[in-house]
């Protein structure tokens, strides 16, 4: 299997985000997109997952431009989380991730044995069978997350995309969230690509970094190889110390922003 | 968590047994009332004439109709406000309802201004006949103008909603407008039709709608699955395979035959397609399915028992299904919606 961005152009209503990007995101892998606000994250995992099509240039998945995949097929290989997904009111969490099987149903062929048994592992494997009865919107943001991914994994994708999972949890449930997925990819094979804001998690939970910029992807390799003060300074603007823990990962611990070293007039005031 | 919410059983008990009882009253009561053995006697064809009349001719195709054209408001509101996933939509709210009035209204006025239409000398109860198809035919072309309108299969849901709302108050305006300079010879005949009303309807108008009721349920279960999956954002719905637009336009038009039909041969009776979804919602949360089933037994329910209060509180006039409608069904909203924390 294959998922490859090929020099591709994005943007919405003609505002460019991303221009000529090439990547390519290796297969049973954990890859961490990383980068500040706005510097096309979201974009460019929207293209992944076949939401945007390219300007120019083109997304491939096993040599085949995702334009020609019909969406249902693609459903089967690829499944994307975004940041902010929404749920019917009142829905129960089973009825939920019964909807990551549509792919396999048709207008008439209802719910099959092995779909109810996909569900049941599913709920299963991020801890929301007890909650399976419960309104999705009576939980609280880390549980829903959990019913979010329950969701992503029933559709039984190969790659799995995940915009932010880890926004607006709490420190606990970010872990969890992580641990969730990197279990995953060990055991299932899953293949994960996701956006990510805390550094230290990139570090720690990724076998591969995308590091990108204003639209252009900067460094990509192993944490440990792209995780450095250098990077942190200019794509972050933050001044940082980049120490290697016991297992290889690398931690960085901020001194400040760069601002502060350069001085802009505001923060003089403040001084 | 919703703590109106019953099991989905007891609904879909209770509510066919209401419908049946709300039959047998509306055929019951009346200018003249039957006692219920005379209406037994009167449906298995052992009754005297003039019950048989009654029952045969005016009251159980009126009854019948106000069912089934309950049933028609009831699913086209429940599929739009998940497909606008909007709970203020409606066939009203998206112009489907003033499209079909304006054309029937344009064409009832036209019928009468043109050469041609003089020599049918279109009388009264005799528009009635005209008025379906122009109505079938103006609720798709408001639909149809709305989605394009509102940038076809890259449409927003929000974007629908106010495109909708524009639509129909445009196309409510000019109907006005054709009423006031071309209308007085028919205004009494489109009034009454414009408010929503079941008054001397017949076989013939039940089977003008009986086959896009027919459409309609197999549209309904055609898109049932897809449609509980438009109730979630765009992207979530691309990504498990649907294909967003294709399924879009074709709820948007199952929507639209039900409501059209229904304006059709009843006028554009509001509130229902707005309110029965809402209170199936809270009856049964989440559940699409379930929601869609109990609000065409409920909508049948509610215009059913507003035909018959209508047509008995203030004998020997006739009040409008439509307004009774809105007296019956909006208390029961308010009261549901402050039910709800």
């Amino acid at each position: 299997m294959s998922l490859n961005a090929e020099r591709v152009q994005l943007g919405y209503d003609g505002n460019t985000i991303i221009h000529e990007l090439s990547v390519a995101i290796p297969m049973q892998q954990v890859t961490a997109l990383i980068g500040p606000n706005g510097c096309g994250k979201s974009t460019f995992l929207k293209s992944l997952a076949g939401l945007l099509r390219p300007t120019l240039g083109r997304v491939t998945l096993n040599g085949r431009s995702l334009e020609n995949w019909p969406r249902r097929e693609l459903a089967l290989e690829v499944a994307m989380l975004p940041q902010k997904p929404v749920a019917p009111e009142g829905i129960r969490v089973r009825e939920l991730v019964e909807y990551g099987r549509f792919p396999y149903q048709s207008i008439l062929r209802g719910a099959s044995r092995e779909d109810r048994e996909v569900v049941a592992w599913a709920m299963q494997q991020t801890g929301v069978e007890c909650y399976a009865e419960k309104p999705v919107q009576a939980l609280s943001g880390g549980q829903q997350q959990r019913v979010w991914i329950a969701m992503a994994i029933a559709q039984q994708a190969k790659i799995l995309l995940l915009d932010e999972p880890t926004t607006f949890l709490d420190w606990g449930h970010q872990l969890e969230v992580l641990e969730l997925l990197t279990k995953l990819n060990l055991e299932q094979k899953l293949t994960v690509a996701m956006s990510l804001h805390d550094l230290n998690q990139a570090a720690q939970f990724a076998d591969h970094v995308l590091v990108m910029e204003q639209g252009t992807l900067l460094a990509s390799g192993a944490p440990e190889n792209v995780i450095e003060t250098g990077m942190l300074a200019s794509v972050f603007n933050v001044d940082a110390e980049v120490k290697i823990r016991a297992n290889g990962k690398p931690c960085c611990l901020a001194k400040g922003s760069m601002n502060r070293l350069r001085g802009p007039a505001w923060i003089k005031d403040v001084v | 968590m919703n703590k109106v919410g019953v099991t989905p059983a007891v609904c879909w008990m209770l509510l066919p047994l209401a419908i049946v009882l709300g039959l047998l009253l509306s055929l019951s009561f009346g200018a003249s009332s039957l006692s219920i053995e005379q209406v037994f006697g009167a449906l298995i064809g052992n009754g005297n004439e003039h019950g048989e009349r009654v029952v045969w001719e005016l009251r159980l195709p009126r009854a019948v109709l106000a069912t089934v054209v309950g049933l028609h408001f009831a699913l086209s509101g429940c599929m739009l406000q998940a497909l606008s996933r909007n709970p203020l939509a409606d066939p009203g709210v998206l112009g489907i309802s003033a499209g079909a009035s304006l054309l029937a209204v344009m064409l009832v006025v036209g019928a009468s201004m043109l050469p041609i239409g003089t020599s049918f000398n279109l009388q009264g109860d005799q528009l009635l006949a005209w008025l379906p198809w122009g109505a079938l035919a103006g609720g798709i072309l408001a639909a149809l103008g709305v989605y394009l309108l509102s940038g076809s299969a890259r449409l927003t849901p929000l974007k629908l909603i106010v495109t909708g709302v524009v639509c129909a108050a445009v196309l409510n305006a000019i109907m006005t407008g054709v009423l006031a300079l071309w209308g007085q010879a028919h205004t009494e005949t489109l009034v009454a039709w414009l408010a929503g009303s079941l008054h001397g309807r017949d076989w013939h108008h039940l089977w003008v709608i009986l086959p896009w009721t027919l459409v309609g349920l197999i549209g309904v279960v055609i898109t049932l699955r897809p449609l509980g999956l438009l109730r979630l954002n765009d992207e979530q719905v691309l990504s498990l395979g649907l294909d967003l637009g294709r399924w879009r336009l074709l709820v948007l038009l199952v929507a639209t035959l039900l409501a059209a039909s229904a304006v059709a041969v009843a006028g554009p009776i509001g509130f229902v397609g707005l309110v029965v979804p809402h209170i199936a919602r809270g009856l049964v949360p989440g559940n699409l399915p379930h929601q869609l089933g109990i609000s065409a037994l409920l909508g049948a329910l509610l215009v059913l028992v507003a035909d018959l209060a209508g047509r008995t509180l203030v004998v020997p006039f006739e009040l409008p299904v439509g307004v009774l409608c809105a007296l019956i069904g909006v208390p029961a909203f308010l009261y549901l919606l402050k039910q709800q924390p």
